[in-house]
């Protein structure tokens, strides 16, 4: 095989070969690339943004639980410290209660609105260091320490924002209303709501909150917890901060971290990863193809010129190799063009323009590992697109391809 | 001798059997102009390829310069091709995309001689075949006789023990052919350069020193 004798083949035919025809191909094998990673991508960013709101507004990073047949973490001291730990941004006790919520639009007894819904408390301060709830008010405030007869309910919950579960809400509440609370304990309340919130995450959606003062006032419990939320620094290394949490004291409860607990959207996560990852495969196969329709064309347009180069006592092996840089060629552009155009141009775009989906706001998520992926799987394509065409038409007999 | 055929036989396959060889021996001296003449269909040109290593005989042997070559592999035939043996073909056979001097060092090439020499030498070759001022042109700015030249400059810069030329001056006006005649009367008096080449022009055989005449795959006396 001689290298330099087919980079100057390659070369001289790209060069002094139809422009046209090399800019086509260019442009195709760059959609080509950007076809696998914006799938692949678009599918990440929506698992992302999955994972985003597990961790910003439901989990935390790390979840504690009681031990088994406990219904509160009693251990105050150790409550306190977690947050002292270096690396973990904050934590949040919550109380949790299984509620009655009852709404009388019209104060007349009649037509009342009511459901079962989870009801859980928060530190105020403390909540805002680990959740963005108080972010996503879409009406009304947010509670604050001293408040004792405010609730903060989901959009869920308050009904009238055509949500899918609008049929199981109180129907339209708004803020200033009136709501009564039946505790698990038997204690009612009457509230006030403060404000309505709405994540994108449906669970959290259904969730009621009121002060941990108020709460302990209806459970008669103190500096306790039913599930305390911890916030840390790196997603990823949770199971660093779960050994240093259980060091503090949790000895038997139960400490996980927020992947254990996606259950249903985990498995959506998997799907849409499986599924990115069969278009990624159908698209490299796309862009094999196509290398292989572009090589192949030219091999039977070249026909007779690959009869004249074994004439003149060039062996196959360097013929295949010339056909395969220029395959090469094409896929190294595809990938430098594509590559430039989607860290320049469409992740920038979506970073400002984020998708707005059930599921949270999509924007790219263009990583490392699928530009990597990408990058191999389009210049393997590519080489193969190439290889195969030309191998087959350097074994024609010289005759045949000079002759015919 | 630097040919020598023995009872070549070439048969090609298909719904009938056709026998364009038929036990065609003969041998040629080094330094001779050889023509292979006869009427279309005679087997000159086959008899050409077969020489030339182009194709494999069904039967028979073929002796260049003392080698037994029915023996040789695929890459040893094309090794053999590329260093002892240069091809004229009718119809020109340049890669549309080379110039004149990337058409001429392109064996030199594969030969892996430094570029330097390489150019030097495909620089001189175009210069004998009186082409020194197209040598940055390709083959669409040349005329057919031009191209026809640079393909014998192509076939020669590797100096070969044998030039095939395959009907040469087939699509050349009448001086252009002459042109290309003269110029390998040339090369044949003055370096000694053995030529076969197919012709079934008559007035061809005025330059030539030897006629092998063929006629339905066998070597007329």
């Amino acid at each position: 095989m001689n290298i330099k004798t087919a980079f100057f083949l390659a070369l001289t035919s790209l060069k002094r070969g139809n422009k046209g025809t090399l800019a086509l191909t260019v442009l195709i094998m760059m959609l080509a690339y950007v076809n696998i990673v914006f799938i692949s991508s678009i599918f990440g960013g929506i698992i992302e943004a999955i994972n985003r709101e597990a961790i910003n507004n439901n989990f935390g990073n790390i979840l504690i639980e009681p031990e088994i047949d406990e219904r509160y973490i009693k251990d105050q001291d150790a409550i306190g410290w977690i947050s002292t730990i270096p690396g973990i941004v904050g934590s949040s006790p919550h109380y949790i209660d299984s509620v009655t919520i009852r709404y009388d639009e019209r104060n007349d007894f009649y037509d009342i609105k009511s459901g079962k819904w989870v009801m859980k408390s928060i530190d105020v301060e403390s909540e805002k260091s680990v959740t963005q709830i108080h972010e996503s008010m879409i009406e009304g405030s947010y509670l604050e320490e001293t408040d004792r007869d405010k609730i903060m309910i989901g959009k869920d919950i308050a009904g009238g924002y055509n949500g899918a579960l609008e049929h199981l809400s109180l129907g339209g509440v708004t803020v200033g209303d009136d709501i009564d609370v039946s505790f698990s304990n038997g204690i009612h309340r009457t509230y006030t709501v403060k404000g309505v919130f709405g994540t994108k995450n449906g669970q959290v959606d259904q969730v009621a909150f009121v002060t941990k003062r108020e709460m302990e006032s209806v459970l008669k419990v103190y500096d306790w917890a039913s599930e305390i939320i911890v916030k840390i620094e790196n997603t990823g290394e949770e199971d660093k901060y779960i050994d240093e949490i259980r060091q503090l004291g949790f000895k038997n409860e139960s400490i996980k971290k927020w992947s254990d607990l996606m259950g249903f959207t985990a498995s959506a996560s998997d799907s849409f990863a499986m599924i990115s990852i069969l278009l990624g495969v159908i698209g490299t196969i796309i862009a094999g193809v196509t290398i292989f329709i572009i090589i192949f064309v030219s091999v039977v347009n070249k026909r007779k010129q690959i009869g004249i180069l074994k004439a003149i006592g060039m062996r196959d092996s360097t013929i295949v190799l010339s056909f395969v840089m220029q395959a090469l060629f094409y896929g190294v552009i595809g990938v430098l063009l594509g590559i430039s155009f989607i860290l320049f141009v469409l992740r920038p775009l979506f970073i400002s323009n984020p998708l707005e989906l059930p599921m949270g706001w999509v924007s790219l998520e263009v990583t490392f590992n699928i530009i990597r992926i990408s990058n191999i799987s389009l210049i393997v394509a590519s080489l193969v697109g190439g290889f195969v065409p030309a191998f087959r038409g350097a074994r024609e007999s010289i005759l045949k391809s000079i002759l015919e | 001798m630097i040919i020598e055929v023995k009872n070549l036989k070439k048969t090609y396959e298909g719904e009938v059997l056709t026998h364009a060889l038929k036990n065609v021996s003969f041998s040629v001296q080094k330094g001779k102009f050889v023509a292979l003449v006869g009427r279309s269909g005679s087997g000159k040109s086959t008899l050409l390829h077969q020489l030339g290593l182009l194709d494999t005989p069904t039967a028979g042997e073929i002796i260049i310069d003392g080698v037994k070559l029915s023996s040789f592999s695929e890459d040893q035939k094309t090794e053999f091709r590329l260093r002892k043996l240069g091809y004229v073909f009718q119809s020109y056979a340049l890669l549309p995309e080379l110039t004149a001097l990337e058409s001429v060092f392109l064996p030199l090439m594969l030969l892996r001689i430094s570029r330097d020499e390489y150019k030097e030498r495909a620089y001189e070759m175009l210069k004998k075949v009186g082409l020194s001022s197209k040598l940055h042109h390709l083959p669409k700015e040349l005329s057919g006789g031009e191209q026809q030249r640079v393909a014998i400059a192509r076939a020669l810069i590797n100096n070969p023990m044998i030039l095939f030329a395959d009907e040469p001056t087939a699509n050349l006006d009448s001086e252009s052919s002459k042109v290309i005649l003269t110029l390998f009367k040339k090369l044949n008096e003055e370096i000694g350069q053995t030529i076969i080449m197919v012709t079934h022009e008559p007035d061809d055989e005025k330059y030539v020193d030897q006629i092998i005449r063929l006629k339905d795959g066998v070597v007329q006396k």
